[in-house]
C-alpha cells in the first residue's frame, strides 16, 4: 500500500478506526460500568447512562458465591489442561514435524480436525465414560476432556513452528557432541518459544472459556466460574449488577493476558493456523 | 491421545446405531439407521438442520464482509493501528457465556440500554429482539458478528501483509487505480487466506453453542434451535442418546465435508496466486 497516502484519507482512516473500536467496545464498557451501579439505575425506566457508583454489587459477588473456590475451580482446570497440553503437544509436534514420512503431515491435519468435533457428539460418551470410571464431577474429568481438545491443537501449532525450524540447528548442535534430547531442549525448544506462548496462551483461553464441558462434567463444588455465571442467573436475588461485577472476574483475567502478551496471540492466530 | 479421541468418537457412532434411552436403558434396542432417518422426518429436527445452516452461512458471509473491509482499514504499518487491532481483538477473548448474557441485558425491552429505545421507539418486536421468533436467529448472527469480525480481520490481515508489494507496486506503477488493483491483483492472491478464514469461521458457527444457551436457550418457538442445543437437549434433557449421537454424526460429517471442500479450494487458490508471482 502506498504510504505517502494523501492526509484526508489518512484522517478519515483513522477516525473510522477510533468508531469501530468504540463501537466494539462499548457492550464491555457498559458490562464493567454496570457492576458499579446500584441496582436502582440499572433497571431505571428509561435507562440512564449517569448512574451513582457503588460496590454493593461487589459485596453480593462474595455473599452469594463463593468466589474464591470458583477461582479456584477455573484456575485448577485452566493450568491443570494448559499443562498437560503442552506436556503432550509440544514433543508430538516435533515428532510429527521431524519426521520423514508423508503421513505425519495427514496425522498433523487430523489432530487439527479432532479441535473441529462438535461437543456435542464427545460430551454424551464421555460423560459416561466419567461416571463409570468414578471421576464425574470432579476437575479431572473436565482437565482430561479439555487437554485432549487442547493437546491436538497445540500438536498442529507446534507441527508449523517446528517446521519452518531449519533442522541445520539440530544437526549443527549433533555434530558438537550433542545428544538428539539434548539438541531438542537447548536448541529447537528456546528457538519456538514464541510458539509454544502462543499456544499456551489460546489454551488458556479455549480452557478458562470452556461452558459445555464444564457444565456437564462438574458437580456444585468443582464448578468454574463460565458456568456459575449462567447457573447462577434468574435465581433469587441476582441481578445484572451481581452478574457484571462477576463477570469481572471471569473475563479481566483473559483479556489482560491477551493485552500484555498480544504480540504472541496475534502471531499464534495467524501462524498457527497458516 | 489417540485412544482418549477416539474411544468416545467411536462409542459415538455405536450409540447412534441404537435406541438407546437413559431412562429407560433396558430399552436398548438395535434400530439400524432409524435415528439418522429422524433427523429428516421429524419436524423439530429438520427445523434444527434449518436453523443452523441459516446461522452459519449469514454468520459467516457477514463477518467476512465486514471483517475484510476492516482488514483494509487497518493495512498500514503504524503504532496506532497496532493498539486498535489489540483492543479490537478484546471481544474475541471475552467468554462466549458473558457476551451471550450482556447482550441479553442489552436487547431486553425493559430495562436494556438497546432493547428499551428499540423498543419504545418501534424498531423492534414488542418482545424485544431477542424475544420474537422472526428477529431472534438475525439478532443471534448480529451478535456472534460482534465477537469474531476481529478475528476475521485478523487472519485477512495477516494475508495481506504477506502479499508481496513489488507486485502491487508494479501494478501501480502501469497506472492500474486503487479499484483495479484490488479486484486483479490483491484478491486473487489474498484468496488461499480468505479460504482459511472462511473454514475456520464456518466450522466454529456451524457448533454455535454457548451464546445462544446463553440468550435464547433454543427458543423462541425454536427459531434458534442450532444443531448444538438441539442435540445437547436431546442427549443430556431427554436422555435419547440414540439420537443425539446421530445429530452429533451428522454434524461430523458436514463438517468434515466442508473442510475437505475448503483445503481443497486452499490448495487450488495457493496454487493460482503462485502462478500470479
Amino acid at each position: 500500500m502506498s504510504r505517502r497516502a494523501p492526509l484526508r484519507v489518512a484522517v478519515i482512516e483513522r477516525s473510522a478506526l477510533v468508531l469501530i473500536v468504540a463501537f466494539f467496545m462499548a457492550p464491555l464498557g457498559w458490562l464493567i460500568t454496570t457492576a458499579y451501579k446500584p441496582a436502582r439505575d440499572i433497571f431505571s425506566f428509561p435507562p440512564t447512562l449517569a448512574f451513582a457508583p457503588t460496590l454493593n454489587n461487589f459485596r453480593g459477588v462474595f455473599h452469594y458465591f463463593d468466589l474464591p473456590h470458583l477461582i479456584q475451580s477455573s484456575l485448577i482446570i485452566t493450568v491443570g489442561s494448559v499443562l498437560l497440553s503442552l506436556l503432550l503437544g509440544v514433543p508430538a509436534g516435533y515428532a510429527l514435524a521431524r519426521s520423514r514420512t508423508r503421513r505425519a503431515v495427514a496425522l498433523a491435519y487430523f489432530f487439527l480436525a479432532v479441535r473441529t468435533v462438535p461437543p456435542v457428539a464427545t460430551l454424551i460418551p464421555f460423560y459416561l465414560m466419567m461416571r463409570d470410571v468414578g471421576l464425574l464431577g470432579t476437575w479431572w474429568a473436565v482437565i482430561l476432556i479439555n487437554t485432549m481438545l487442547n493437546s491436538a491443537f497445540v500438536v498442529w501449532m507446534m507441527f508449523a513452528y517446528f517446521r519452518s525450524l531449519p533442522k541445520e540447528m539440530e544437526e549443527a548442535a549433533l555434530t558438537d557432541g550433542c545428544t538428539l534430547t539434548g539438541a531438542f531442549f537447548r536448541v529447537s525448544l528456546p528457538l519456538v518459544k514464541p510458539g509454544i506462548v502462543a499456544s499456551a496462551l489460546l489454551c488458556v483461553m479455549f480452557s478458562w472459556n470452556d461452558f459445555i464441558y464444564s457444565a456437564f462434567l462438574t458437580r456444585a463444588e468443582t464448578k468454574p466460574i463460565s458456568v456459575a455465571l449462567l447457573a447462577a442467573y434468574g435465581t433469587k436475588d441476582i441481578n445484572w449488577g451481581t452478574l457484571g461485577a462477576l463477570a469481572h472476574f471471569s473475563t479481566i483475567p483473559i483479556v489482560v493476558i491477551a493485552l500484555l502478551l498480544n504480540r504472541y496471540f496475534v502471531q499464534g492466530l495467524t501462524r498457527g493456523i497458516s | 491421545m489417540l485412544a482418549i479421541a477416539g474411544w468416545p468418537l467411536a462409542q459415538g457412532v455405536a450409540f447412534s446405531l441404537y435406541d438407546y434411552s437413559l431412562l429407560r436403558p433396558e430399552r436398548k434396542a438395535f434400530v439400524g439407521f432409524q435415528n439418522y432417518v429422524a433427523l429428516w422426518t421429524d419436524d423439530a429436527a429438520r427445523n434444527s438442520l434449518v436453523v443452523t445452516f441459516v446461522f452459519t452461512v449469514a454468520a459467516v458471509a457477514l463477518q467476512f464482509v465486514l471483517g475484510l473491509g476492516l482488514a483494509l482499514l487497518l493495512w498500514r504499518d503504524s503504532l496506532f493501528h497496532r493498539i486498535c487491532l489489540a483492543v479490537l481483538l478484546i471481544p474475541v477473548t471475552v467468554t462466549p457465556v458473558v457476551v451471550g448474557l450482556v447482550f441479553r441485558a442489552l436487547l431486553a425491552p425493559d430495562f436494556g440500554m438497546i432493547g428499551y429505545f428499540a423498543a419504545r421507539w418501534g424498531f423492534s418486536p414488542p418482545r424485544g429482539y431477542l424475544g420474537d421468533p422472526n428477529t431472534a436467529l438475525a439478532t443471534l448472527v448480529a451478535i456472534d458478528t460482534w465477537q469474531w469480525v476481529p478475528f476475521m480481520a485478523l487472519i485477512l490481515l495477516a494475508g495481506l501483509k504477506s502479499l508481496p508489494t513489488d507486485v502491487l507496486e508494479a501494478a501501480e506503477a502501469d497506472g492500474a487505480t486503487a479499484s483495479q488493483r484490488f479486484r486483479l491483483v490483491v484478491l486473487p492472491m489474498l484468496l488461499p487466506a480468505v479460504f482459511l478464514a472462511l473454514v475456520i469461521r464456518t466450522m466454529d458457527a456451524f457448533r454455535v453453542f454457548d451464546i445462544v444457551f446463553a440468550t435464547t436457550h433454543g427458543g423462541p418457538a425454536g427459531a434458534t434451535d442450532v444443531l448444538m442445543i438441539y442435540g445437547v437437549k436431546q442427549g443430556l434433557e431427554f436422555f435419547n442418546i440414540g439420537f443425539a449421537s446421530a445429530i452429533a454424526n451428522t454434524m461430523i460429517v458436514c463438517i468434515a465435508l466442508l473442510s475437505v471442500a475448503f483445503v481443497f479450494l486452499i490448495r487450488r487458490a495457493d496454487r493460482r496466486a503462485n502462478e500470479l508471482l
